[in-house]
């Protein structure tokens, strides 16, 4: 057989016959590439598992209305992650699929198993589940770990100041352990607020931590008036910052905790003069008490029903709750990850009607321009339509 | 109920232009996206106050309003070109180099030319020469795929022979360069490694170095980019595609975001349809796939159903390179840092094939670093007296997939930090001034694009795999490849070939 045009042509190029006997080579030494096609998930899931299979492998106590739960693998592996990254935990309760995100508190050395802590939350649908049904050897689905709450080596300071508020201490739990227990050149001043004693996560292990390593100190900060308590008391300010952790503009300043506190100690930040750079902040979960957030309508009291139009489907939706719950209600899976506005897993687009955006939503501009919003921190207040 | 004209595999940037063009002539389309948005290797990612651009860095073939280059006639057509911003940039790249001079090279061939006459006085006749060549090259370029369009067919052996004496003379720049390597063409018009160097700069947009690089593709990217000027916009590559997105959409056509497909159906040996993740079946006259033809084959099908034709077809071709990115906000304007063009290629010497090599290591060493800055064309791409800065190098995936997961992380940030290591060298103050910082690496891209070797370019664009041996050729009859794995890689590029292919397309369903 002659050859084909193409090849003719290309003869008559410069170089053209060494190429086309290198092609005629290639194909005679190389290996069929197709099967290799679809190795890529394959080769990534012992990083980042598209789903995990969990079993509680253990459960305790700690604090008041909170509980350690240890996570194992169900496969037999779990994946690395870094200290700060969170799970995102998926249950049924009452035919109700959901999922609420947990940060790991146990340290990124060991992956025997994964612990995660649950505090009682007011109306928490899933914390009361995880609190009073949940046993050992129940079985969970995870997403995760995920989650840019952590210390970045390239650009943060291996002096931390870490400020904790109720069981936002969870993080900041890995974080210590990886530290001290690996005996990392760094340095963590801890500052952690509660109501009382009684509520403050793992405070034996965190007092027992700053008692045996000097590079690691630890506050706990009372509001509530206790008789007998010396230490520290009142809501965690830049009083207390500066005079627990009094260097803290070499530190690079990490915040977890309620919504309020979360805002509250990044405005002490920075009217300490701690530039943005050096403030992290983790918001977990949708806001409490979204009503009182500002701009929120004068005329709404969070408890009005709207209709939400999906598709051929219309499902109600009340207004201090985000769509996504009103769709997970109705039986409509989304994709979800963080709950908490940032990582854009449940956006849908919103084709008319109102809905309020709350706080810390990291909408793309393409987003704003095109109506699509993040389901997770969107509240209806008014019937809507959107499309998944 | 689930048939369609045309089923698109993957709402990257072939497949969502190839469903524009397609709903935009009226037929039924519908789009598969396994990720939550569009977009493909175009797309963005918010951190803090900033969002970061991942893939593009200068859109080529736009032209300016007056004068539309493809690409912007393409955009009107679908509606979105009103609905951009556009923002022109003024520079095509800087070259710096180790002794701390470099060049800036202007989007105009004779601004180009009298600045490169004036740095390199005794390469003057070389350099008009060379821009001679490269826009005859590019002239030839276009007639010669006009008049290939119009023949079908394969010719008899006289017309063969009488085609084979003809065409050095009809193409002459065209039979001397389409064959040669940029270094080999670079060597036959200049001695001064740094011109060299400062005409070469756009290998790295494609991840092969001058040695391997064909020229072809370098002097239609310098006069592409010229003629019609380089781009940026505001809100991302992001905003493209989700403008290109809506534009299928007010048409009539279909995105499923969420949704991936798990097969490829076939009967006869022919494509009818596909099973999306879900198991629910769809049927349509043609599918186009904008996956890699690697996983098309090999994940979309039983290995029984794959054709032999197709895995004797893409044996020689060689997966590509991935990169090592890090995506920095800073918390001052570029000029205090001293960023003052915003696409940059900086080297550790003036060998950058040599250089080069280390691309195969894990870690960056000499490798040639890529760094663009957004804000230095358009401040408005981030807050107010912020940057954006993306950094990086090419890098292959290989070593990269023999960490352990326990050593992934430490390595991931011990890139980082020697990228940002070379930027504090060249901008000193760099680091005290990073407020967000992420590194993606070769394995950050295979997680996200599903591509063997993290590879972002698809297969190698060298001689041997890329301009006239691109394998676009589909060895199953119905099914059609819309991806930068079978075509010149790029946004410009693959939204134009979509185009094409689209309307071929439409004029067989």
């Amino acid at each position: 057989m002659g050859k084909t045009l193409k090849d003719t042509l290309l003869g008559t190029l410069q170089n053209g016959e060494e190429v086309l006997e290198d092609i005629r080579v290639l194909r005679k030494v190389s290996l069929d590439k197709i099967t290799e096609g679809n190795k890529a998930d394959a080769r990534i899931a012992p990083l980042h598992a598209k789903s995990l299979g969990l079993i509680v492998s253990a459960i305790a106590d700690t604090g008041k209305n909170a509980k350690i739960f240890r996570l194992s693998s169900a496969e037999g592996y779990l994946p690395p992650f870094e200290a700060g990254q969170y799970l995102n935990l998926f249950t049924e309760i009452y035919g109700v699929r959901t999922s609420r995100p947990y940060s790991i508190s146990s340290s990124p050395r060991q992956r025997g198993y994964y612990e995660i802590t649950v505090a009682r939350s007011a109306c928490g649908f899933v914390s009361d589940y995880l609190l009073d049904e949940v046993k050992v050897g129940d079985t969970f689905s995870a997403n995760g770990p995920a989650g840019v709450f952590r210390y970045q080596p390239v650009f943060h300071s291996k002096k931390s100041l870490f400020l904790a508020g109720g069981s936002g201490i969870t993080p900041f739990l890995s974080m210590t352990r990886e530290v001290l227990e690996a005996h990392l050149d760094r340095d963590i001043v801890l500052l952690y607020g509660c109501r009382n004693e009684q509520v403050a996560l793992y405070q034996e292990e965190l007092s027992a931590y700053a008692d045996e390593f000097p590079n690691f100190r630890y506050h706990l900060v009372i509001s509530d008036n206790v008789a007998g308590w010396t230490g520290e008391t009142g809501f965690l300010d830049k009083a207390h910052i500066a005079r627990l952790a009094p260097d803290y503009t070499a530190r690079t300043c990490y915040i977890c905790g309620p919504q309020v506190m979360n805002e509250f100690c990044q405005r002490e930040l920075e009217t300490l003069g701690v530039p943005e750079k050096r403030i992290r902040r983790e918001l977990f979960g949708a806001c409490k008490n979204i009503e009182k957030e500002a701009g929120w309508p004068v005329d709404l009291t969070g408890e009005e029903i709207f209709h939400v139009t999906v598709g051929e489907r219309t499902i109600e939706a009340r207004a201090n709750e985000p769509i996504l719950v009103a769709l997970e209600r109705a039986g409509i899976r989304v994709n979800v990850c963080c709950r908490s506005g940032e990582c854009s897993l449940c956006r849908v687009k919103l084709i008319s009607g109102k809905v309020f955006l709350s706080k810390g939503m990291l909408l793309r501009k393409a987003d704003e321009a095109y109506g699509y919003i993040h389901s997770c921190k969107a509240y209806p207040i008014g019937d809507s339509s959107i499309l998944l | 109920m689930n048939e369609y004209d045309v089923i698109i595999i993957g709402a990257g940037n072939g497949g969502l232009a190839s469903a524009a063009t397609l709903a935009e002539l009226g037929k039924r389309v519908l789009v598969f996206e396994k990720h939550n948005i569009p977009g493909g290797c175009g797309t963005s990612f918010r951190r803090g106050r900033f969002e970061f651009e991942v893939a593009l860095h200068q859109l080529s073939s736009m032209g300016t309003p007056e004068k539309p280059g493809p690409l912007r006639e393409q955009f009107r057509r679908y509606g979105i070109e009103s609905e951009i911003e556009w923002i022109e940039i003024k520079e095509l790249f800087r070259v710096n180099f180790p002794d701390g001079t470099g060049v800036s090279i202007p989007a105009d061939r004779t601004a180009c030319e009298a600045y490169l006459i004036e740095q390199f006085p005794a390469e003057k006749d070389a350099i008009l020469r060379y821009f001679e060549a490269v826009y005859a090259f590019a002239d030839e370029s276009v007639k010669f795929a006009e008049a290939s369009a119009k023949s079908t067919g394969e010719p008899g052996a006289l017309k063969k022979a009488m085609m084979k004496l003809l065409f050095p003379k009809m193409y002459p720049t065209l039979a001397r360069y389409g064959l040669l390597s940029t270094q080999a063409v670079l060597d036959e018009f200049f001695s001064t490694p740094k011109l060299q160097l400062a005409l070469s700069a756009y290998w790295c947009f494609m991840g092969m170095p001058p040695e391997r690089f064909p020229w072809s593709i370098l002097a239609k990217c310098t006069n592409i980019y010229m003629e019609d000027k380089p781009f940026y916009l505001r809100g991302t590559s992001m905003m493209m595609n989700q403008a290109i997105m809506e534009s299928i959409r007010r048409n009539g056509g279909e995105v499923r975001l969420n949704l991936g497909v798990k097969k490829l159906l076939l009967e006869n040996g022919k494509a009818v349809g596909v099973v999306d993740d879900n198991g629910v079946e769809y049927r349509a006259k043609k599918i186009i796939s904008n996956i890699s033809p690697l996983a098309t084959y090999g994940a979309l099908l039983e290995p029984e159903e794959v054709p032999a034709a197709a895995r004797e077809y893409l044996k020689p071709y060689t997966v590509g390179i991935s990169a090592i990115t890090c995506f920095i906000g800073l918390d001052c304007p570029p000029e205090e840092i001293g960023f003052t063009t915003s696409f940059t290629l900086n080297y550790e010497s003036l060998d950058a094939n040599k250089d080069f090599q280390d691309a195969y290591k894990l870690l960056p060493e000499h490798d040639p670093l890529v760094a663009t800055c957004y804000t230095v064309d358009d401040p408005a791409v981030s807050p107010k007296g912020t940057s954006i800065i993306t950094a990086g190098t090419l890098k292959y995936g290989t070593e990269w997939e023999k960490l352990t997961p326990e050593q992934y992380y430490e390595t991931k940030y011990e890139a980082g930090r020697r990228i940002v290591a070379r930027l504090e060298a060249m901008y000193p103050g760099f680091t005290s001034h990073i407020e967000e910082m992420e590194v993606a690496t070769p394995l950050t891209h295979m997680r996200y694009l599903n591509h063997p070797g993290g590879a972002i370019y698809g297969y190698e664009q060298d001689l041997l795999n890329s301009v006239f041996f691109f394998p676009s050729e589909s060895k199953i009859p119905n099914l059609e490849f819309a991806s930068g794995w079978v075509n010149a890689c790029g946004f410009g590029p693959n939204y134009l070939f979509a185009d094409k292919l689209a309307k071929r397309i439409a004029r067989e369903v």
